[in-house]
């Protein structure tokens, strides 16, 4: 029988060390096309998010709202107060008073709501 | 106790949903002025087609024609009891709903209205007896005429809501006077503060709510004066309605003075 001849190179057997390496530089692209595409995907979201805003900027409609005219209330400060500037009745009667006084500015007193019905009562058939 | 569950829940639901469906139908002004808002506009549907066959059956005299005048003429007569009746019991609900109207005053009124909803609604029922045109023409008539002493109601209702807002304010007013008459008691005991400009305001407020009262006075008396044989009525109404505007001026007057009181308790002598 003949003997099997061994042909290994054993000086170049690699070492765990370069076995790491290889392995590593194996994977090297893997990562490389992950970080891209990871990339990628957050450029995309970004520009999404970026065109969306502006999507919802520019077809927001601009309601056209009077500017608000500013009423000027004439309030006369009580420079020396009294003892019952602070008193707590007095405080309360004079939110009440303040309510009332919006309730008779806002009264309605016309009720033009509850007019009468206009009705034709005339029926005839005669030319 | 949890084989309980499912019951407790279903039990919980069906006593939820009750409980919005009762407040659904629960009868107030908003309810009823809607109802009136929409037979109205069927009313004014109805007129204009009742006028649209009164031409047709004018111009061409035939049978179909009149079938159809007696159609449309019925369906508008109906509709108009209709409305009238919707209108008062609208005004009823506003009138249960306004706060300042005495329960006398309430009953008196739900009494005269309940009657001419009656009336209304028993003539709308009489209209199905009626086979020929000058029957409608005749029940039209009658309608006419009771409407007449309708609107003196209607108008006296309204005044009565009105004059019912105002003795509402006159009242928290009052009160509010009151009050501050004790406030101003009490400061004068302790005498650390004139209250004899305070009391003079407090004076004129009361004045002011003397005129009001006297305005509204004047006002129901106008009211009261209308007759059914009055052309134009809506003329005194708008009077009283002006009567009662100027006693609403009075109150607001009398409210400024009670703001000027606060303002002299407030500040130093």
């Amino acid at each position: 029988m003949p003997t099997e001849i061994l042909n290994q190179d054993f000086e170049n057997i690699p070492t765990e060390e370069e076995e790491k390496a290889q392995v590593k530089r194996a994977k090297r692209p893997i990562f490389i096309f992950a970080g891209i595409f990871g990339g990628l995907l957050v450029i995309l979201l970004a520009a999404a998010i970026f065109l969306g805003l502006n999507q919802g900027k520019n077809t927001a409609q601009i309601k056209s709202t009077p500017t608000p005219t500013p009423i000027p209330e004439i309030k006369e400060e009580i420079t020396a107060p009294s003892p019952y500037a602070t008193d707590e009745a007095v405080l309360k009667m004079e939110e009440e008073i303040k309510n009332l006084d919006q309730e008779l500015t806002s009264a309605d007193l016309k009720e033009s709501g509850l007019n009468p019905p206009v009705l034709e009562m005339k029926i005839k058939f005669e030319k | 106790m949890k084989r309980y569950l499912p019951a407790f829940i279903f039990f919980l639901f069906f006593f939820l949903s009750s409980f919005s469906f009762i407040k659904a139908q629960e009868f107030n002004f908003s309810r009823a002025y809607n109802d009136y808002l929409f037979n109205y506009n069927q009313y004014r549907q109805s007129y204009s087609e009742y006028v649209a066959t009164r031409e047709a059956y004018l111009s061409y005299q035939t049978l179909t024609s009149k079938t159809q005048a007696l159609e449309k003429t019925l369906k508008m007569l109906k509709d108009e009891d209709e409305v009238i009746r919707n209108y008062l019991t609208a005004l009823r609900m506003k009138a249960a709903e306004t706060t300042g109207i005495s329960n006398d005053e309430q009953n008196i009124l739900y009494l005269k209205l309940d009657n001419e909803v009656l009336w209304y609604t028993q003539h709308k029922e009489s209209l199905n007896s009626a086979a020929t045109l000058e029957d409608l023409v005749a029940s039209g008539k009658k309608i006419a005429e009771k409407y007449q002493t309708t609107e003196i109601l209607i108008y006296q209702t309204l005044g009565t809501i009105l004059s019912g807002k105002e003795t509402n304010f006159r009242n928290q007013l009052s009160d509010k006077i009151q009050q501050l008459k004790g406030k101003l008691g009490e400061i004068r005991q302790r005498g650390d503060k004139d209250t004899s400009l305070s009391e003079r305001w407090l004076l004129e407020a009361e004045n002011r709510l003397t005129r009001s009262q006297e305005k509204q006075f004047a006002a129901q008396q106008i009211l009261a004066k209308i007759k059914s044989s009055d052309t134009n009525k809506s003329k005194s109404y708008n009077q009283a309605q002006f009567t009662l505007e100027e006693s609403h001026q009075y109150l607001k007057e009398a409210n400024s003075y009670l703001k000027e009181v606060l303002r002299e308790i407030k500040s130093a002598d």
